[in-house]
């Protein structure tokens, strides 16, 4: 990532990002909302690869998800495979999935993250033996319906920190 | 419209060779411990999150603290003083029992238990998610922390060390779906093993026969059986039993001694430092315990 031309825009967003992927809620908020958690780096990551693809790369995204391996105690790799994936279809599509509206992108960020969920839980199950569970389902809906109030921060910080 | 048709096959090959490392990556970690040392620096590095991810709930905890009303602080006052003298009452009868049990144990010739090294340590981060039961702690293997350590609260058992950095630890909780430790009853000395279910307030005990002398109230220290968890450490009490319903074993659920997810400091227990074995050590002293209590 270049620095220049605000790569530590993206930079920063991306911590931020890390930081509420693991925010711990104050006490007095329910329980539950915990399964509500949506997952702002892939979030993050769909966001700056639509709007500049050139900036944001498949090693990037794979080194990325190793550090949310690290973050998470999940096995060494499996987070950098789910990333670079979903890199990978958003890069391909990204000229149609740009015209789309936030609805219409929200909807395609929601089986984008309905297939990354679910392949991350397939690599738990068979590498820590974890339970299945409804988690990535409930993941991928609370992304997609914060999806258009993400959009909007983000398209601030681009143009404000002139991200091209 | 060439030059995005090429960039699009190269990198077809770049995400080909990053899913291949990916699986080497997970290979590696699973048939031996080289990326330990890689996890824990960046686990090092990254601790700076952890901090910032866990200001809202300090915070909550701070301004709850700081906005409390005079009679919500004065009746917490009466209950801690009351706590401080129920406390020195049981301290004064442990010193007493503690003399007595030394001498039976010297007279029974078995050698007297060291009083274990704990060292304090603080929670600084829990792992997102209702499903993971985990915490992070503020000590790492720079204080000594090493893998398998038992941790506890001041009521009970909490968990131990699955991951060390250099200064913060991972704690895998006592109710993780993925976590079991040996116990048995104080009443009745039957022995189980405790399981996790995934929920902060209810454990299970598992493999206790149907017809077994288990009722609710029952207190559960850890056996040190397997080794990994000294033995006499408060577990869980039992909550609901049920039996009769034509299964070999009896459905006990448990309630954690430990505030699990409200405790802010705990204690890693060392293991004993002159005991080379452990497993073989642990069992001995059971054995001892078994004999010392029978009449």
């Amino acid at each position: 990532m270049n620095p220049t031309k605000g790569g530590w825009a993206i930079l920063l967003t991306l911590v931020v990002a890390l930081i509420l992927a693991v925010v711990h809620l104050p006490e007095w908020w329910p329980q539950w909302l915990g399964w509500l958690r949506p997952n702002w780096i892939a979030m993050t990551v769909f966001f700056w690869v639509l709007a500049v693809p050139h900036r944001f790369g498949l090693v990037a995204a794979w080194l990325l998800g190793v550090v949310v391996d690290v973050l998470y105690a999940e096995p060494l790799g499996l987070n950098g495979a789910v990333l670079a994936v979903l890199t990978y279809i958003t890069w391909s599509l990204y000229e149609r999935l740009r015209m789309f509206s936030a609805l219409q992108q929200s909807i395609i960020l929601f089986f984008l993250l309905l297939l990354g969920e679910f392949v991350r839980m397939l690599g738990l199950m068979l590498l820590l033996e974890r339970e299945a569970q409804f988690g990535f389902l409930t993941i991928a809906l609370a992304s997609a319906l914060l999806w258009p109030v993400l959009r909007f921060t983000l398209e601030r910080v681009q143009r404000g920190c002139s991200v091209v | 419209m060439k030059a995005l048709f090429l960039r699009q096959s190269g990198a077809g090959y770049l995400l080909t060779s990053l899913l291949v490392a990916s699986l080497a990556l997970m290979y590696t970690e699973l048939s031996s411990s080289m990326l330990a040392g890689l996890r824990g620096s960046l686990a090092t590095a990254l601790s700076p999150v952890y901090f910032l991810a866990e200001l809202p709930w300090q915070s909550s905890r701070y301004v709850g603290d700081t906005f409390s009303t005079r009679d919500q602080l004065q009746d917490r006052a009466l209950l801690l003083e009351r706590r401080v003298l129920e406390l020195s009452q049981a301290s004064q009868q442990y010193l007493t029992v503690r003399e007595e049990n030394a001498r039976l144990r010297a007279l029974l010739g078995s050698r007297e238990r060291l009083g274990r090294d704990v060292l304090v340590a603080e929670v600084v981060g829990v792992l997102p998610g209702a499903d993971r039961h985990q915490l992070i702690i503020d000590k790492g293997h720079a204080d000594g922390i090493r893998n398998a350590l038992a941790v506890i609260d001041e009521h009970g058992m909490v968990g131990q060390i699955v991951e060390t950095a250099r200064s913060s630890a991972r704690v895998l909780l006592i109710s993780d779906v993925s976590h079991a430790l040996p116990v048995q009853a104080v009443r009745t000395n039957l022995r189980g093993i405790v399981s996790g279910t995934g929920r902060l307030d209810v454990m299970e005990l598992d493999y206790v026969p149907d017809s077994a002398d288990i009722r609710e109230g029952d207190v559960l220290v850890s056996s040190g059986l397997a080794g990994r968890f000294p033995g006499g450490y408060p577990v869980g009490v039992v909550s609901a039993v049920t039996t009769g319903q034509g299964q070999a074993f009896a459905q006990i659920q448990v309630r954690p001694s430990a505030q699990l997810d409200r405790s802010r400091h705990v204690l890693v227990l060392f293991a004993e430092p002159d005991l080379p074995e452990p497993e073989a050590q642990e069992q001995d002293t059971q054995g001892q315990d078994i004999q010392g209590s029978s009449p």
